[in-house]
């Protein structure tokens, strides 16, 4: 086999994977928010670019190199850790990415994950490996599609894009949501949630103001109670003042039911609380002293989150 | 459209050209092998010129006699000519003539995203071929590259053997893996470490065009 025979399938496909990466690799920053590596981000709109949350380990004195080198300061505009998404502003010219926020993934398809942790441009390729419908975050978060990636995950994974061959950006790669799996947060879903940050500065979220943990009820309760679940949510703390006392829900109540629901998990109950349920009127099922009671509780907003400190994902 | 059909229509010719590929690239690699630990790998090689010039790694050469298995399971005795710690390369000689040498490429043509191929003998597997993109370039302060990272699947027997470009052309000699990351070694870094050893950098271009 002659080494310079005729522009090749294969040679083809690696011009179009590198035409690719240059395309939007002019469209990726590097955000220096935390210790050792820097993270990735994407500009989507003239000067807002989005990374991934959970890569932001401080609020205040963040810089960014962009693709041309230049060092620039940047702001957080606001973060939802519920999607592990954060938009920062930046007062410099960069072109925003040729975003996708249409239904094109595949399972097979050809992507590439871009990064820039440092000055220069990485790329890793791989495929979409499994597709899914809308799923809660554990923190609670609604995610339009659930995307898992064959591909390998290196640094400036996190906030950086996920490409397609002709260079569309189809989402934002993410280590934060899943221990397991390289999953990407899809476009319109980065859309809708920097349009709310953008507005608000952070998205709405229900709270009633209890801490709580799951706990195994006893049999004869079940039983007794002719409950269809077996776990319940022990209040261990109320906060003063909010929705839960307000309604007077007691420390020491086993929550079981909310707004008609079962829930045994604290994941659950968040999920439960998406935007849309801020000032509705909810019944929540209790065990208290043995006997069921119905609380009606006033669904708040919950106050602006505390910045995660996760540390050691990439 | 055009990147996703594309690929579609062209899957037979792809799968077809990966196995020429790997092909043509197992006719210029070598297993070396310490002469005195029968049958246990030592790591890669790659024919650099038809007299019988082999370079690996430093890390795989560092006794000073080695049996070199060709790609037409020949085996013969090799010597260690040249060994530089630091750039992790050396230069083996083997009494075989009229060698298929690995056709020159140029690392200064990679991008982030360019198709890369390695094979090797990782864990005794002969000739396992591997696929990836590069990841970054790792440049000095001259700007000429230093270092490949590639995002591809390599294993400990992989040192020492061939990363080529999407043509087939050499580009770099694989080397270790640092977070992952496949690392290789320019064929500029090779070219300058043969230069000063062995006195010639020795790349064959008449054995191409023939």
């Amino acid at each position: 086999m002659p080494a310079a025979a005729s522009p090749s399938v294969l040679e083809s496909l690696s011009n179009d994977l590198t035409g690719a990466v240059e395309r939007v690799g002019a469209c990726v920053v590097a955000i220096h928010a935390r210790r050792r590596i820097p993270s990735s981000g994407v500009v989507w709109k003239d000067g807002i670019i989005v990374t991934a949350s959970h890569t932001l380990q401080r609020d205040d004195d963040i810089s960014l190199t962009l693709p041309n080198g230049d060092k620039v300061d940047a702001s957080i505009r606001g973060r939802d850790p519920s999607t592990d998404l954060a938009i920062l502003e930046v007062d410099a010219k960069v072109t925003p990415a040729n975003v996708d926020t249409g239904d094109s993934l595949r399972v097979g398809q050809l992507v590439l994950a871009l990064g820039r942790p440092g000055a220069s441009v990485t790329a890793a390729l791989g495929i979409v490996s499994a597709l899914g419908g809308e799923w809660r975050t554990w923190h609670g978060g609604r995610i339009d599609r659930f995307v898992r990636l064959d591909l390998a995950i290196y640094d400036g994974f996190s906030g950086g894009p996920l490409v397609d061959g002709s260079g569309r950006v189809l989402g934002i790669n993410t280590s934060g949501l899943s221990r397991s799996a390289a999953l990407t947060i899809p476009a319109s879903t980065v859309s809708r949630v920097a349009d709310q940050l953008i507005a608000t500065g952070h998205v709405r979220r229900g709270y009633i103001g209890i801490a709580a943990q799951p706990v195994q009820l006893p049999e004869d309760l079940v039983r007794s109670l002719s409950l269809s679940q077996e776990l319940g949510l022990l209040v261990i703390g109320v906060d003063t003042g909010g929705p839960a006392q307000n309604a007077g829900l007691l420390l020491g109540d086993v929550l079981i039911t909310f707004d008609g629901q079962p829930v045994a998990d604290p994941a659950e109950l968040l999920a439960a609380m998406s935007s849309d349920r801020v000032g509705a009127e909810v019944d929540v099922g209790v065990i208290r002293a043995g006997r069921r009671e119905k609380v009606r509780v006033t669904v708040g907003e919950r106050p602006t989150e505390r910045r995660e400190t996760r540390r050691g994902r990439r | 459209m055009g990147a996703r059909s594309r690929f579609g229509a062209a899957g037979d010719a792809l799968a077809v050209e990966m196995s020429s590929l790997a092909q043509f690239v197992r006719s210029f690699t070598v297993a070396i092998t310490a002469a005195s630990r029968r049958g246990s790998q030592a790591g890669t090689g790659v024919v650099w010129h038809p007299d019988g010039l082999i370079v690996t790694n430093a890390h795989v050469a560092t006794r000073d006699n080695y049996t070199v298995t060709l790609a037409t399971g020949d085996k013969v005795d090799a010597e260690v000519i040249a060994r530089d710690k630091d750039a992790d390369l050396a230069a083996l000689s083997i009494p075989v003539r009229a060698l298929r040498p690995a056709p020159p490429g140029d690392a200064n043509t990679l991008r982030p995203g360019s198709l890369v191929l390695a094979l090797g003998h990782p864990f005794g597997v002969a000739n396992a071929l591997a696929l990836g993109v590069v990841h970054h370039v790792v440049r000095d302060g001259a700007g000429d590259p230093r270092w490949i990272a590639a995002d591809i699947q390599l294993a400990p027997g992989n040192s020492g053997g061939p990363l080529v470009d999407a043509t087939g052309r050499l580009v770099g000699v694989n080397a270790m893996i640092v977070s992952g990351l496949g690392a290789a070694i320019p064929v500029e870094v090779v070219t300058k470490f043969l230069r000063s050893t062995v006195g010639r950098s020795a790349w064959s271009p008449e054995v191409w065009a023939a």
